[in-house]
């Protein structure tokens, strides 16, 4: 047991031997000589030896292997790997390389360099000094993880598990490994025992990525909020959450979590952007941009970021600061067909059709199956007084997309400026079936300036049948929606007949078709960018979670609208820009010079 | 401001550190290699007066010092014989007046001073050797067996992973003709294994009062915790912990009830408890501990990972801070008169934060990285703050008797950043005129730019064709002659070196009767050889053919060089290369 003796003798030889490692017991003057002449941290056997050894003569004391490992191990924490790698080195030179956490260290530190190969063989050079200690094969299996051999990792996993029993660490790491070998059954069951055994934010946030990964929102959403019961205060886990919410459409819950989030880091910018792009979609310009100001500094260059500024004062009718917001953001990133979308509307309203021509071009060249492209692609023609274009272009839209109300709409009033009457009424009545399937389904959101349209388009053809339906429809509607829109609809609906008006009408009509889709579309368009582009940062939301985002009117839409064009394989030419085609374009398509 | 200290300092510079904080000394090139644990407060002579005790490590291997600062002037300098891994002071017996003894624990040695005096000297109860090896080393000393057998049967019990004393795994490593003599020096000696000491702290031991009596508490390499008791220096109790301790943080009286909350080597944080033998396992961290403090009933842990998170002692995550640099130091700030607590943490960015819950409440800004930091008692001053830098400088700091704390969150309310004017790119008058243009004409422009491109199309196209036709690109679209052919030249003229590469990029089969010629301009350009013939083309690999091309014209034009391979009877290229031939500099006659 514990030795006491009195120091005070020895203390005073202490100060002659700095070095030697004295025993405890008293020494004479002449072993004291000894040990100072053979600097005794390491016993030279071959000098010892030449002497006569009597019995009674005390040994050096070997040092203890592991009398630096406190040291060692405090630097690695300070991050001050130089001197701890000088450490090391003494260590190992004087323990002869058989000193397990010094190579256990070193080990650490060349992962830390990157130098993974040469990092797993150390570490396997520990577990052979000490078999029994979990650490060692478990960070050799990290190795392996690391090198992509994630099976070997994983075989690595199951033996260290042996040695150390409701191991969290061995289990999420299994998992993560299976998550790797698209193997998402057993990753699952892994994550989720290694919750059981402790629970850590990243179990939980690897378990709902591979809900996502299979499609599983709800799924994905019920594991956030056990993390956030856990940790409540995280706020990537919070803006995740609220991420997912937006996704599943529960805008209130999602702007409670994005606040939430705000609140324990008034900088984040993932939640900043999705939070902004909510009051965007509220309306509320003004706090959306002093939002992004923070994220602004934060990210200054991030592509959705400086959309979602440019879609703000498009909100706020300030065009020019729009587009030069905008186009840094198109700059940014070139190939966002969203932005590109944006800066086509945005060129529409400000009648440089042109441009905007160019701009809507290249997002159809990203992005070939978007209905809206196409209807404003249209727009953008029938300025350009390029009919034929523009109605191949409609005819586009309307086989892409099968449940939008402005297509048809749009559609009708631009074949009634072109007077076909018939095709015209049967747009018309397209328009107002989808109409009546929207009402069913959600009557907010109906944007009223489009039915405001429809309601002089509707007499404007004399479609008499539509009118009295419509009439009926009137006097349903107020009882859902709004009062709000219907007065003025009202209103307009009987002034329209008399033939002299129906030639006045379409000149506004005109004006405010091609406008009455920009709203909705625009701020939920550049949303819906936004969150995508989350995704990339968070790297969370999989793929999968790009047509669910692009949420009220398109997300339904877009796998019915694939799956048309992928049966019919669409007419070539439609679209004089198809730049990529080497070919020739068809005459007919050739403007008049 | 600097009237309000009655400190006698040399040099007060209330300048810096937003007035909080006076700077009372700083001395760069003091040489001291410190942490934390090994700096300490103390009345040690019992005169009011407060002395600063380091532990310094010297060079890491020699020159370790205990050194003894009263006031900023060096009183004492002890020599340590091993690396200092923590300096405590505690009261060890009633007697008057009350001294502290200091303690510094030294690889598998505890060593006790008094009036700074060596005192005592306690060593590490020797950890249970493996009864086999034992055995063996038994059966050397009485010449039963052989030291070859020896050394198999060590290595042998090494290889099942059995835990072995220093001295046999030093014999396994020596070479064969050494092993007679080490055994033959040693095995008279009795065998001990011994462990080394990694964490020191201190536990009152049956009063709460400032100068009771302590207990020395320690952890140690073998994964256990002692206690000690201050009169007799006997193992009061031995506790167990699954890894290697590395902080220790103490509470409650070794009497009545107590909590040691150690943070281990392999990233999680234990408790240990009064009357328990085995530690409860109580937070498992994402990344290794760099420092570990209690406030109140939390335990504020910094991480390598550059977070400071808080957990209540049952393990709940209250909340973590993301730090802006790694941390290098933590500190316990328990300022008694004003009530005021908080955690001071040390970053790799020269400065110290200290944080009041969770919030920020003061910066302090230093010259050089701090490694170890001590608020406390110094001299006569309650608040002071010593640290000792990377660099080896001491600095010592007072706090103002005026200073308060908000204590809330610094940066609480929107952040700065919100204030900040969004850098809108501006539009020239240009970019409105052409807008305005834009609208006009906006038809126009679009017909002219889309017969523009149909025009830039059809060109394209028909000069595609035309190549096509001519066989004038250079790589070889007849499958019968897969070809590849590039050039390059290289000069600077008048003469050129011109070489022609050419690749079979067929699979399998060879290329034969090929011939390489070129068309020019005679009246720029002289080529050496005009005719190449081209030996068999082995599919796969590059060929190099080279020619030599004067400029024959010093009026600084250049013309193009066109390269056509041939098969050898027919007149049609098979490939062609067109060269743009740099301008040459022209001869220089002298």
């Amino acid at each position: 047991m514990s030795t006491m003796n009195d120091l005070g003798e020895e203390e005073t030889q202490k100060s002659k031997s700095l070095v030697s490692l004295e025993d405890n017991t008293l020494q004479n003057d002449e072993e004291e000589k000894r040990a100072l002449s053979d600097i005794p941290q390491i016993p030279q056997i071959p000098k010892v030896k030449a002497k006569p050894a009597p019995k009674p003569k005390k040994p050096p004391e070997i040092p203890i292997f592991e009398r630096k490992n406190w040291l060692i191990h405090l630097h690695y924490v300070k991050k001050e790997y130089d001197v701890c790698k000088s450490l090391i080195k003494e260590q190992l030179t004087e323990t002869g390389g058989m000193c397990e956490y010094a190579v256990y260290v070193q080990a650490l530190i060349l992962r830390q360099e990157g130098r993974i190969q040469e990092s797993l063989e150390l570490f396997q050079t520990c577990s052979l000094l000490n078999p029994n200690n979990a650490d060692n094969l478990k960070q050799v299996a990290r190795s392996l993880f690391l090198l992509a051999r994630h099976k070997a990792a994983i075989d690595v996993y199951n033996e260290a598990a042996k040695i150390s029993e409701r191991d969290w660490e061995v289990v999420h790491n299994q998992g993560i490994c299976y998550l790797y070998l698209k193997e998402y059954e057993k990753a699952k069951e892994c994550l989720k025992q290694a919750i059981a055994f402790a629970r850590h934010d990243l179990s939980y946030i690897m378990l709902a990525k591979i809900y996502l990964m299979e499609g599983d929102i709800n799924q994905a959403i019920e594991v956030y909020k056990r993390a956030v019961e856990f940790s409540p205060e995280n706020p990537d886990i919070l803006s995740t959450m609220g991420l997912l919410y937006m996704q599943v459409g529960q805008f209130q819950k999602a702007f409670e979590h994005l606040g939430n989030a705000l609140t324990y880091n008034p900088t984040h910018t993932k939640a900043i952007l999705a939070a902004g792009s909510m009051m965007q979609n509220h309306g509320d310009f003004d706090v959306g941009l002093t939002k992004y100001r923070i994220a602004a500094q934060e990210t200054p260059e991030s592509a959705p970021l400086w959309n979602n500024i440019g879609m703000c004062f498009f909100g706020k009718k300030k065009f020019v600061a729009a587009i030069s917001c905008l186009k840094r953001a198109n700059y940014l990133a070139p190939f966002d067909w969203k932005i590109l979308y944006n800066l086509g509307l945005v060129h529409l309203t400000m009648q440089q059709y042109a441009s905007g021509f160019h701009f809507l071009s290249a997002a159809i060249n990203l992005r070939p199956k978007y209905g809206h492209l196409f209807m404003l692609l249209a727009v953008a023609l029938t300025h350009l007084e390029d009919p034929d274009n523009a109605k191949q272009a409609y005819e586009q839209a309307m086989n892409l997309d099968s449940r939008d109300l402005s297509i048809p709409l749009n559609y009708a009033v631009f074949l009634y400026n072109q007077g076909e009457r018939k095709t015209a009424a049967k747009q018309y009545a397209i328009y107002e079936h989808r109409l009546k399937q929207a009402r069913e389904k959600n009557p907010k959101a109906i944007d009223p300036e489009l039915l405001e349209v429809g309601t002089k388009l509707g007499p404007a053809l004399q479609v008499g049948e539509s009118l009295v339906w419509k009439k009926e429809q009137q006097m349903a509607a107020p009882a859902e929606q709004n009062t709000r829109q219907s007065p003025p609809a009202e209103a307009t609906g009987p002034s329209v007949p008399p033939p002299s008006a129906t030639f006045q009408e379409p000149r506004p009509l005109k004006q405010s078709a091609p406008l009455a889709p920009i709203r909705g579309p625009s701020v939920e368009n550049n949303n819906s960018s936004d969150v995508k582009s989350e995704e990339n940062v968070a790297e969370v939301v999989p793929k999968s979670g790009l047509s669910g985002v692009d949420d009220l009117p398109s997300p339904p839409t877009e796998t019915p609208a694939m799956n048309i064009i992928d049966d019919a394989p669409e007419p070539p030419s439609h679209d004089p820009e198809e730049k990529d085609q080497p070919r020739i374009p068809k005459r007919e398509v050739l403007p008049p010079l | 401001m600097t009237s309000q200290s009655t400190t006698s300092k040399d040099s007060i510079d209330a300048t810096r550190d937003d007035g909080k904080w006076l700077s009372a000394f700083y001395d760069p090139v003091a040489s001291l290699y410190t942490f934390s644990q090994c700096i300490t407060l103390s009345d040690i002579n019992a005169d009011g007066d407060n002395k600063l005790i380091i532990a310094d490590l010297g060079t890491g291997s020699y020159q370790m010092k205990l050194k003894v600062y009263k006031g900023t002037n060096l009183v004492s300098e002890n020599t340590l014989i091993d690396l200092p891994t923590g300096v405590a002071t505690f009261y060890m017996d009633q007697n008057e007046p009350r001294t502290p003894a200091v303690a510094v624990a030294s690889g598998p040695y505890m060593y006790v001073y008094k009036n700074l005096r060596p005192y005592f000297k306690f060593t590490l109860p020797s950890l249970e050797i493996n009864p086999l090896e034992q055995d063996v080393w038994n059966q050397v000393r009485d010449e039963r067996i052989d030291v070859g057998v020896l050394r198999e049967m060590l290595e042998g019990m090494r290889a099942e992973g059995t835990s072995l004393t220093v001295r046999s795994l030093r014999f396994i490593q020596l070479q064969a003709e050494d092993l007679e003599a080490f055994a033959n020096q040693y095995k008279h000696t009795p065998l001990k294994k011994q462990t080394v000491i990694t964490s020191l702290g201190t536990m009152k031991k049956s009063l709460a009062e400032e100068d009771a009596i302590s207990c020395l508490v320690l952890g140690t390499e073998s994964k256990q915790v002692y206690i000690l008791d201050p009169e007799a220096f006997t193992v009061l109790s031995t506790m167990n912990l699954p890894s290697v301790p590395v902080f220790l943080n103490v509470s409650g009286l070794y009497d009545v009830e107590f909590r040691i909350i150690v943070a281990c080597r392999n990233g999680n944080i234990y408790m240990l408890k009064r009357g328990t033998k085995n530690a409860r396992s109580c937070i498992e961290l994402n990344s290794q501990p760099v420092g570990l403090e209690r406030m109140g009933k939390n335990i504020v842990v910094g991480c390598m990972d550059e977070t400071l998170q808080c957990y209540t002692t049952k393990g709940k995550k209250l909340w973590t801070i993301k730090l802006p640099a790694s941390i290098t130091s933590m500190e316990n700030v328990d300022h008694k008169s004003k009530g005021f607590k908080a955690v001071m943490v040390a970053l790799s960015n020269c400065e110290v934060h200290i944080y009041k819950d969770k919030y920020l409440v003061n910066i302090i800004k230093t010259e050089d990285i701090v490694t170890g930091m001590k608020f406390g008692r110094f001299g006569r001053e309650d608040a002071s703050l010593i640290m000792t830098t990377k660099g080896g400088g001491l600095i010592v700091k007072i706090l103002k008797r005026t200073a308060v704390f908000e204590e809330k969150d610094a940066t609480a309310g929107p952040p700065v950043s919100q204030n900040i004017k969004l850098n809108v790119p501006k539009k020239t008058k240009l970019f409105v005129d052409q807008t305005m243009r834009e609208r006009e004409h906006c038809v126009s422009m679009h017909r002219m730019f889309q017969h523009d491109l149909y025009r830039l199309r059809l060109d394209a196209a028909r000069s595609y064709v035309k190549a096509l036709e001519t066989s004038m690109n250079p790589v070889s679209t007849n499958t019968t002659e897969p070809l590849k052919l590039s050039a390059q030249v290289q000069g600077i003229g008048p003469t050129f070196k011109l070489t022609v590469n050419l690749q079979n990029t067929s699979i399998s089969t060879a290329s034969f009767n090929l011939l390489i010629t070129f068309q020019f301009d005679d009246r720029l350009y002289n080529i050496h050889k005009t005719y190449i013939p081209v030996p068999m083309l082995v599919p796969g690999l590059s060929y190099a053919f080279e020619t030599f091309v004067d400029c024959l014209s010093d009026k600084g034009i250049s013309d193009t060089i066109k390269v056509f391979v041939l098969r050898q009877g027919r007149s049609v290229p098979i490939i062609t290369a067109m060269i743009s031939m740099p301008v040459s500099e022209t001869m220089v006659v002298v």
